[in-house]
Parts: structure tokens; sequence; C-alpha cells
């Protein structure tokens, strides 16, 4: 469904250097400076996928999503999209697709979202029966309830993603690039999205490229996950895969009755936290057992549990990583 | 109905909301409309009054410039210029690629982003205005004669969307939205008199450089059954060429935008 | 001392902001294009003879004056009042320890510098097209010019700011504002040299406050008055400007009262 090849995106950015006279200097003669935002990424994404991309800040997500969507042309690299070239904006590719940016409104300000939805129908060529039908569908599967016939401007942030993805899907595309799509969200609106995006990719069979800050997003929804560090590729396959190859511990966490001495939890593993009556320790998993036995005949316990580490923690460790491999490496 | 027909309906319909929202009291803005056309005309009563023509036009002659002038104003201010104040706000707040991303020409859906509908007003006013010049003049337009000038007042509206589109496309390189749909406004202005009015030079560049004597003069004198095929065949192929390079010059902005937007 | 020093902050503010707005300033000046277009219109029809006492270089000279008035005077104070109630800023200027009137009339003042350097090259390219026979020769009326020019932006303000308070009673006064710019267009002199009016509008404009506002000082600047007229004109141009400042003062009393009650 999809396919991008060797994909590149350099952006030439004015630099400017600090100082009056350098001010002045630009104002004749500027700059420019090129910056690699996407830098050789190549990935296959079949049809009915829900994958996430994920990165920090500047990791070049948001340009991969805008051109797979059209709005950026690539420096160099080939890509595909159901079967077109975004480049050329054909109208078959766009009413196939949608694009949501999560910090940016589409929705028009001053009117209701219903005039959106209706101005959509008019732009895609939606019938009315079939316009009528998606519009139950995204409003049972939404709980959109009235806020579609409230002006945009009186809704909540929460209330206006609803009405946000409800506008974005008027037209039944079969691709779905969701840029932070939780973003500033509280939490029951992040599980109410995230649910959304589940039912509607099962229903649809619509592909779904989710980027997102929050993991509980990516947990949920993205079996596999791409990760982008500084424009390229650091990792492509299955999120447990992923957590398992960089921090393959699993995460043990004991709630005491009463204070222990270090000495006491050395044997055990490593701690990573050790406060009066909690104790947190990365375990490998093949001695998991022997751990617990362990744990559970020393220590005054009062409740266990074992997780995998956090999400954050491994994806800040993928980044250290990648940062330190750059910063032996020869350049 | 043709596909961006109904999008054009879309788009008004959508604007009248918006001005009813914001309780845009059509009636008082109508009226100020129509107030502000008739500051137009008082140069032409007050000069009208002690002589018979100026620059070898009678006042009839001169009213059906100024009617025009007036459609064309209408269009100008009720249409282009407050969509070009709506693209500036989506290049501003980055929604612009919302936009580009339906399936409908970009350059079309910019054109109508909004409308003061009020403004519509004045096409009575023209109308009106036409009227009263040929009442002056002592006759009727032929059915001929007015499809020519009309005919030729749809060329002025091209020429007058190509212009705009140039202006507008500024606003991909970071200008002021306000100042530019000022220039326009008063570059316009420049049409309300014959093209006689000016000379030499000035009238060479008023005429067929910045095509304002084709948008205002020639259909006038189309409409009164004055003019020949040159000129008409010459606004045509202007309006044929200009709204090509504005095209040109709108798909090399739009390039220009995708490429280095992030 | 306090208040010398708060109008020396706002002259300030005025003058950067004018300076930082100055590309604003120079295209308002590239399409404040009406006085030049009705160079076009009158120089045709005088080309076919006098209209009233204006030959071609005499109604060229008037409408080069009327760009230099209208430079120098033009206020749009009313439209940033309408902002500044809308928004609740007004609230702030409120707390100032200057009136927020002398406050908008130091900022207009701080933009003068650089609205009066285009007015200065007018006038420059006036003088060196039409000659000094285009302007009055007479230094007492010149005295009368500067007290009328001062007059006609002080009358211009009030104007401003009396419509922009208007913003305190209703939701918004910019139509106002459009009405009376289509008013002063037309009766000012600006479009039209007051004096090719007929007899009969000739006598109500006299007594309209739009003429007052620029054809005044651009009569006086291109000799169209004797000594005895022109004081007399300015005089009538002075009671103008008493009356609208009672009528501002008392707006604006109202309106702060308004304001306050009713927190914007």
């Amino acid at each position: 469904m999809i396919e991008v090849q060797n994909l590149r995106k350099d952006y030439s950015v004015h630099k400017r250097p600090p100082g009056a006279l350098a001010a002045l200097r630009s104002v004749l003669h500027r700059k420019y400076e090129t910056v690699r935002a996407v830098d050789d990424v190549s990935f296959q994404v079949a049809a009915g996928e829900r994958i996430g991309l994920l990165g920090s800040n500047g990791a070049g997500k948001t340009t991969t999503l805008k051109v797979l969507s059209g709005l950026v042309h690539a420096t160099s690299g080939a890509v595909r999209v159901a079967g077109h070239d975004p480049r050329r904006r054909e109208r078959a590719f766009l009413e196939r697709i949608s694009l949501v940016l999560g910090q940016r409104q589409r929705l028009l300000w001053d009117l209701p979202a219903s005039e959106t939805f209706e101005l959509h129908r008019v732009v895609y060529g939606i019938s009315r029966p079939d316009f009528a039908a998606t519009m139950r569908e995204l409003e049972d599967l939404l709980e959109l309830g009235d806020l579609s016939s409230r002006p945009t401007r009186e809704l909540s942030l929460g209330e206006r993603m609803k009405c946000e993805l409800a506008a974005a899907l008027v037209h039944r595309p079969t691709v779905l690039f969701l840029d932070e799509p939780t973003i500033g969200l509280d939490v029951g609106m992040q599980l109410a999205v995230r649910a959304f995006v589940q039912r509607y990719n099962e229903r649809h069979g619509a592909t779904v490229i989710l980027t997102s800050h929050y993991m509980d997003d990516v947990v949920a929804l993205c079996p596999r996950v791409i990760v982008l560090d500084q424009g390229a590729v650091a990792y492509d396959g299955s999120l447990e895969a992923l957590v398992r190859r960089v921090r393959p511990e699993k995460r043990v966490v004991l709630r005491l009755t009463r204070a222990v001495l270090p000495a006491d939890l050395a044997a055990l593993g490593m701690v990573v936290r050790h406060a009066p009556l909690e104790v947190v320790l990365d375990v490998d998993p093949a001695r998991i057992q022997t751990t617990l036995t362990e744990a559970l005949a020393a220590l005054p316990i009062r409740d266990l549990t074992v997780e995998d580490p956090p999400l954050e923690e491994v994806m800040a460790e993928i980044f250290a990583g990648q940062r330190d491999a750059r910063r032996k490496a020869p350049s | 109905m043709p596909r961006y027909l109904r999008l054009f309906l879309a788009q008004l319909r959508i604007s009248l909301l918006v001005s009813a929202q914001y309780r845009v009291d059509f009636l008082v803005d109508g009226a100020i409309e129509i107030l502000w056309t008739s500051t137009a005309l008082a140069p032409l009563i007050v000069v009208f009054a002690s002589r018979d023509r100026i620059a070898g036009w009678s006042f009839g002659e001169a009213l059906i410039v100024v009617g025009f002038f007036t459609l064309l104003q209408a269009l100008l201010e009720g249409v282009l210029n407050p969509s070009f104040v709506a693209v500036a706000e989506h290049v501003r707040k980055g929604t612009l690629d919302y936009v580009l991303l339906l399936p409908a020409d970009a350059q079309f859906l910019v054109s109508t982003g909004r409308f003061h509908v009020w403004r519509s007003v004045n096409v009575l006013t023209a109308a009106g205005i036409f009227v009263v010049g040929f009442r002056e003049l002592g006759r009727a337009p032929t059915l001929a004669s007015a499809a020519f000038g009309l005919t030729l007042f749809a060329v002025a509206a091209i020429l007058m969307h190509s212009l705009w589109t140039l202006a507008m496309c500024t606003v991909f390189y970071a200008v002021k939205a306000d100042q530019i749909t000022d220039v326009l406004s008063a570059t316009l202005d420049a049409s309300r008199w014959p093209s006689s009015v000016f000379r030499g030079g000035t009238r060479l560049v008023l005429t067929f450089v910045v095509p304002l004597g084709l948008m205002t003069t020639v259909p006038a004198r189309a409409f009164l059954g004055d003019e020949g095929v040159l000129l008409p065949c010459v606004a045509l192929l202007e309006a044929v060429a200009l709204a090509l390079i504005a095209r040109v010059v709108w798909r090399r902005a739009i390039a220009r935008y995708t490429s280095a937007s992030s | 001392m306090r208040l010398a020093k708060n109008l020396r902050a706002f002259l300030r503010v005025g003058t950067v902001g004018a300076l930082a707005y100055r590309a604003d300033v120079i295209v308002w000046l590239l399409s404040t294009t009406m006085p030049l277009i009705m160079i076009a219109f009158f120089g045709a029809v005088t080309r076919d003879g006098a209209i009233g006492r204006y030959h071609e270089p005499q109604i060229v000279a008037y409408f080069l004056a009327t760009f230099i008035i209208r430079s120098l005077t033009a206020s749009w104070i009313s439209w940033q009042i309408n902002l500044d109630i809308r928004d609740g800023t007004l609230g702030s200027r409120l707390l100032l320890p200057v009136h927020p009137l002398v406050a908008y009339a130091a900022e207009s003042i701080g933009g003068m510098p650089v609205r009066a350097l285009g007015s200065v090259v007018i006038a420059g390219i006036m003088l060196a097209l039409l000659g000094p026979s285009a302007v009055a020769h007479d230094p007492v009326i010149w005295i009368l010019w500067c007290v009328s020019v001062a007059a006609a932006w002080l009358l211009s303000l009030l104007v401003s700011v009396t419509i922009g308070g208007l913003a305190f009673f209703v939701d918004s006064s910019a139509k106002v504002m459009d009405a009376w710019l289509a008013g002063l267009f037309v009766f000012s002199g600006y479009l039209i040299p007051v004096d090719l009016f007929p007899p009969r509008l000739r006598a109500v404009v006299d007594w309209l406050p739009f003429r007052y506002q620029i054809g005044l000082p651009v009569e006086l600047m291109v000799g169209a008055h004797d000594r005895a007229s022109a004081v007399g004109l300015v005089g009538r141009q002075l009671l103008f400007v008493v009356v609208l400042a009672l009528v501002t003062f008392a707006v604006w009393r109202r309106g702060v009262a308004r304001f306050a009650a009713y927190g914007g």
C-alpha cells in the first residue's frame, strides 16, 4: 500500500548569527544552510497495517508524513501511496488519504463542525445517502452527541479533536496519517481517540501511520514501529521485539512493609530506585523466577509487580545509543 | 450541476453563515457601500453641472464607465480581497496544508475562500448607474451592445482576477496582507474615469500594462455601441496571457511553499 | 516633571511605533492615490477650459496640497480605540497616570516625523513642477496656515477619538467612521474643491466640520483666500475644534464610567 525508497528531504534554512552587524549584513546577503530532515528512509506498509512512527522532536516524523501526503516534495527517492505518486496530487489519491495534524485545526472556527462536514461532502463529491451513513457511524464511534452543532470556538480541546477526526474521515479515506492526534488531550480523551482509531482500522481496513510522543498511544495501537533518529531509520519492526532488544530486563516493583538495607538488594538485580518502602529493580528475564523466590523469602514484601520497562526509557536509550554511535563514528 | 459551481455555492454559503455569526448588519453595511459609490459620482456630478464633456465623454457615457468600475469594485472588495486575507491567515496559522489536501483546484478554493456578501449591493448600484446613464443619453442599449459589454466585463473580471492572483502570491513570501489589499484597491481606483482622462505614457501604461483601461473603458464603449473589434481582441488576448502567467506564478509559489514548509 | 516624562514616553512609543511600521506608512502613502486620480480627472477637465477659478496648474497644485494635508492630518485612532475597548486593553491604559486621550494624541504626534517626510517630498515636487506661483505668498497667510494645519490635525484626532469612543456604547463604531470618511471625502474639498460646489450646497458645507479637516489648510496653502477671509475661516475652524473637544470629553467621561462599570 505504501512504499518508500531512499527518501531524502533537505531544507534550505537561513541561518543568521547573532548580533546587529550580522543582522544588517543578512539584509543584503543571506547565508543558507542545508538541513537534512529525512535521510535515506525506506520502508513498506501493507494495507490495513497500523504502524507507529517514533522519534524525538526534529527526527523527521512530520516531514515524512507530509511527503507521504504530497504536501512536501522530497529532494530525492521514490514514494508510492495507494498506487499514486503523492507529488502529483491526483484527485483519486487525495480522496483516499487523510492527514490529521494534531496541532493545526481544519475546522471552521466560527461555525459548527457540521458546516465543515458539509463543505467536505461537497468538495469530495459524496452523495447525501453515503454522507448520512458515514456521519452516523462517525457520530457513534466518536460519541459526538451534539458537539458538531455548536460553534467550534465553544468546544473544549478534547471535543474539538473529536470533531477534527470526524472531519478528517468524512470521505472514508483508506489511508490515515495521524500526526500527534492526542497532543494536549486529557487521559480520558486520549483513550477515546485510541479506541476510535483502532475500531476504524478494524472496521474499514484503513492503513494507519501514527506519530506520537505518548508511548501509551503507540503501545495501544501499533504492533509495528519505525523509529526515526535525525531523519534516518533506527529501527523497523515489532514494538515487543524492540523493547526486548533494547531493554530485555523485566522491571520488578516491590512495596515493602519496612525499610531494608541496600546490601539486602544487591544480589537480586540492578536497583533502579530505592525509596524507604518501595524498591524498583531491573531483572534479567531468565532469572525472574529465582529472583522473585529469593525476594519473597528475604524481604518484607507487601506488594509485588512485574512489568516491562517504561517505553519512554526505552526510547531515550535508543536515541542515546544512536547519539553515542554517531559521536564515536568518524564523520 | 457542474462540480465547481457546487463548490462555489458551498463556499458562498459558508461566508454567509460566518457573516450571520458575526451579526454583520447587511442593511447598514450595504448602505455604507452605496454611500462610498456615490463619492465616486460626486466629482462627475459637480463638473457636469457646468459643462457637457470631459475628455470627450458626455455625462451619460461617463456614468457607464463608473458603472463598470462599480461592478469591478464589488468583485474586488466583495470576493477577492476578503479571500486574500483568508489565505494570509492560512499561511500564518499553517493551515494552508489542509486546503492543499482537498481534491479541488487550490487556486479556485483560495479565490473563493471568503465573501463579503454585503458588498454585492454594488451590483444593484451599478445597475442603477447604468439606468441613469442611458436615461441621460436618451436611449437604451441594444441587445447586441449589452451582450458585448457584459462579455467584455467578463474579460475584465478575468484580468482583475489574474492581477489579484499575482499580488496574492506575495503572501508566500511573507508580506502583510492588509497592505497589499489596500494597494490593489488603490490601483483599481484609477479605472473609474474613462481612459482618455489620462494622457500619453500614463494612458498607455494604464490601458495595457496595468490594463485598467481595458477593464472599464472598453466594456463601457462596447455597451454604448461605440467599440470596434481591435481593442476587445487585445483585451481578450491580454486576459488569456495574464491568466496563464498568474497560473504559473501561483504554481511556483505553491511549489515553493510545499518544498519549504516543515 | 512627571507629566512631561510620561508624555515623552508616549512620544517615543509613537515614533518607535511609526518607525517599526514605517513600511506601513510608506504603503499607506502609496495607496493614498486619490489626489493623483483627482489630478488626472481635473487635469482633463481643465484642459478643455478652466473650471471655477482653476486652470490646470492651479488644480494640480490644489491636489498635491490635499495629499500633503491628508498625510499630515489623517487619523486611524478610531479603529485602534475600537480594538482596545473590545479586547479590554483600554483597561490597562486607564491605569496609567496619563489620560488615555493625551496618550493617544502623543502617540499620533510621535508618528508625525515619518509622515511629514513624505509631505516634504511632495511639497518639493510641487514647487519644482509648478514654481512658486502655485502657493500663497503672504507670510501672514502662512502663519495662519500653520495654525490651520495644527487645528486640522487636532480636529481629525478629536473626530477619530469621539467616534472610537462610541465603541463604549455600541458593539463597533467602525461603520460610523466609514460613513464619516465618506462625508469627509465628498465635502471636505478632498475630492472636489469646495468652491466648485453650487452656491446652496456651498453654504451648507461652510458649516460642516469636514472642510476644516482638510479643505481649509489646502485653500490657504494655494492662496485661495485673502487675509480677512482667512482669519475668519481659521477662527471658525478653531470654533469647531472647541465644540468637538467638548463633545469628545463628554463622550469619554460617560464611556469610561460605563467601561469601568461593566468591565469592558
